[in-house]
């Protein structure tokens, strides 16, 4: 397997040196280091937007979940992948609509600009900071997991994650945007071909679709139905997930960036549509890897599950290529991730071009490094976790998408209920206060109530003054 | 234009309506797994379909949105 990984590894990383001298660009301003030059075409734009939203997540994350809680799975991710796709094409209209003509420096800019208000910005910042460090952990946590598994002994976890971390801050540093989306390209095509390949394997090793589920119907039957053996997967659960994933192009910085930095509003639409088959595409197979591990795995561990199943139940070449596909994965999402903060801690940052820039590259430094710290501390199930950072940002999505859309004065006062809710759902988070109340989730209570906040919000809201053209004459 | 405005307002019912029913014992009668389709469980089958229409449904939303050209006209 060494030799195969030695070959899939150089032929990626020459991949990605290529990527990153082709970005990088003597004198190149902050909008191109930071935006890409808002111009990415529809291949680059699907893949990128699809190697930032599946990543580890998917990779391994998805058949852990189909493994543990069943069948239900599929609606928690795809049918609100599918849903969210469509949505983008409502919300993605709307943000390049209102960001037309100016200088876009981040979701929290923006939304500063909409409400005349730098709280809007520094809260939204603050809850993104908030869910997405702990998710990028995370994910480097999973690299360097199965880095470990692959190469026992060679370093010790933190070490593999260290790694990850520098080639990351090297690579965005040299590349800036453009680079991260040419590396989303190459991950994007690489995830798709590995996991396709991995999930016929574990297709085969059932000899179809129908002995697949009788089989696994035969070792536990509540796999093959909601809620599962777990009893997660009630229709509450997944409403809120469903809520959650929505709200992930609006609340989610590295994808309201790559709406933006589309050429067109068509390349945006059709990038929508590609997105949503993508998902299907992407996602299907971790049904198979989940149900194989069932099959053979269902009382091992997480850990041991992903080593078996991607590694050594493989053949050598099929192990390497999935080592590097999951190597590409985590970067290019924790990459894109990171930057994202640092492209909103530059829209609320003032004073010269340059001080900006410097201000802002040493911000990314210090998320990567706060991310590797995460990376060895949090412990969790990879899924769970990426859903509490959906949902924790996109507890910010009533006041983001009242702020883009509504043509009235509104008030503040949403600005400071989001921040209570952020709180509230913190605490929730920490055991602090309970996370039902009437028997609703907390988190499907707040984005009732956020909802409902923010019509009000836009129904009281001062109406702009039309000049009549009579006034004008007199 | 009005009626790509119908066209694009019967898409977001559509797709509002398939979201809702998603949640209902429609497509996810709790612990049941039956009839299946092609030994593919109940729940699944079901919710493939309804994740495949909604992203048709997300296509024929790019040609029905009644702003989508406003971006290239304006520029």
């Amino acid at each position: 397997m060494i030799f195969w990984v030695w070959v899939f590894g150089i032929i990626y990383a020459g991949l990605l040196v290529f990527a990153s001298l082709k970005s990088y660009k003597k004198g190149r301003t902050s909008e191109e280091f930071m935006m890409a030059g808002s111009n990415v075409g529809l291949t680059l734009g699907v893949l990128t937007f699809a190697a930032a939203l599946f990543s580890t997540f998917t990779f391994l994350g998805m058949p852990d979940f189909f493994r543990i809680n069943g069948v239900g799975a599929w609606i928690f991710l795809a049918v609100s992948d599918g849903a969210m796709v469509f949505f983008l094409l409502w919300f993605g209209y709307h943000i390049r609509m209102k960001v037309k003509g100016m200088e876009f420096r981040g979701v929290s800019g923006l939304i500063g600009r909409c409400y005349q208000n730098k709280w809007a910005g520094y809260v939204f910042f603050l809850s993104a900071f908030l869910f997405l460090i702990p998710y990028v952990g995370i994910q480097i946590q999973g690299i360097a997991i199965f880095m470990d598994a692959a190469f026992p002994g060679s370093l010790p976890t933190w070490g593999w994650s260290a790694g990850i971390v520098l080639i990351m801050l090297i690579y965005s540093e040299i590349g800036g945007l453009k680079a991260i989306i040419f590396s989303d390209a190459i991950q994007g095509l690489l995830l798709l071909a590995v996991i396709w390949i991995i999930g016929w394997y574990c297709l085969s090793h059932f000899g179809g679709i129908g002995p697949m589920f009788d089989r696994v119907g035969e070792i536990q039957e509540e796999l093959l139905s909601t809620p599962g053996p777990q009893g997660l997967l009630t229709p509450q659960f997944l409403l809120a997930s469903l809520i959650a994933i929505l709200m992930i192009p609006v609340t989610q910085p590295q994808f309201t960036t790559r709406i933006v930095v589309m050429k067109s509003m068509k390349t945006m639409q059709l990038m929508a549509v590609s997105l949503g088959a993508f998902a299907i595409l992407v996602i299907l197979p971790t049904i198979f890897i989940g149900m194989y591990g069932v099959d053979l795995y269902q009382e091992a561990g997480r850990d041991e599950f992903f080593a078996n199943a991607f590694l050594y139940d493989q053949p050598n070449a099929v192990a390497a290529l999935a080592i590097i596909g999951l190597i590409a994965a985590g970067l290019s999402t924790t990459n894109a991730q990171i930057f994202a903060l640092g492209s909103e801690l530059r829209g609320l940052l003032g004073g010269s071009e340059n001080s900006i820039m410097t201000r802002t590259k040493i911000g990314i430094f210090v998320f990567s490094v706060i991310a590797f710290f995460f990376s060895i501390i949090v412990i969790d199930q990879l899924v769970l976790l990426a859903r509490v950072s959906f949902a924790g940002t996109g507890i910010m999505g009533p006041m983001i998408i009242l702020g883009i859309l509504s043509n009235r004065k509104v008030s503040s006062a949403i600005i400071y209920i989001s921040l209570l809710g952020l709180v509230l759902f913190l605490m929730s988070l920490g055991g602090w206060i309970p996370s039902m109340y009437f028997g609703i989730r907390l988190d499907l209570l707040l984005f009732i109530i956020l909802g409902i906040v923010a019509l009000v919000s836009h129904l009281t809201g001062e109406k702009p003054q039309l000049i009549k053209e009579e006034s004008l004459k007199h | 234009m009005k009626q790509k405005k119908l066209y694009w307002n019967i898409c977001c019912v559509t797709a509002l309506l398939l979201c809702v029913i998603t949640f209902t014992p429609l497509v996810i009668p709790q612990g049941v797994s039956n009839p299946k389709l092609g030994g593919v469980p109940y729940s699944l089958w079901t919710s493939f379909i309804i994740a495949v229409l909604l992203v048709v449904l997300t296509f024929i939303g790019t040609r029905v949105h009644p702003g989508m050209h406003k971006e290239e006209e304006e520029l």
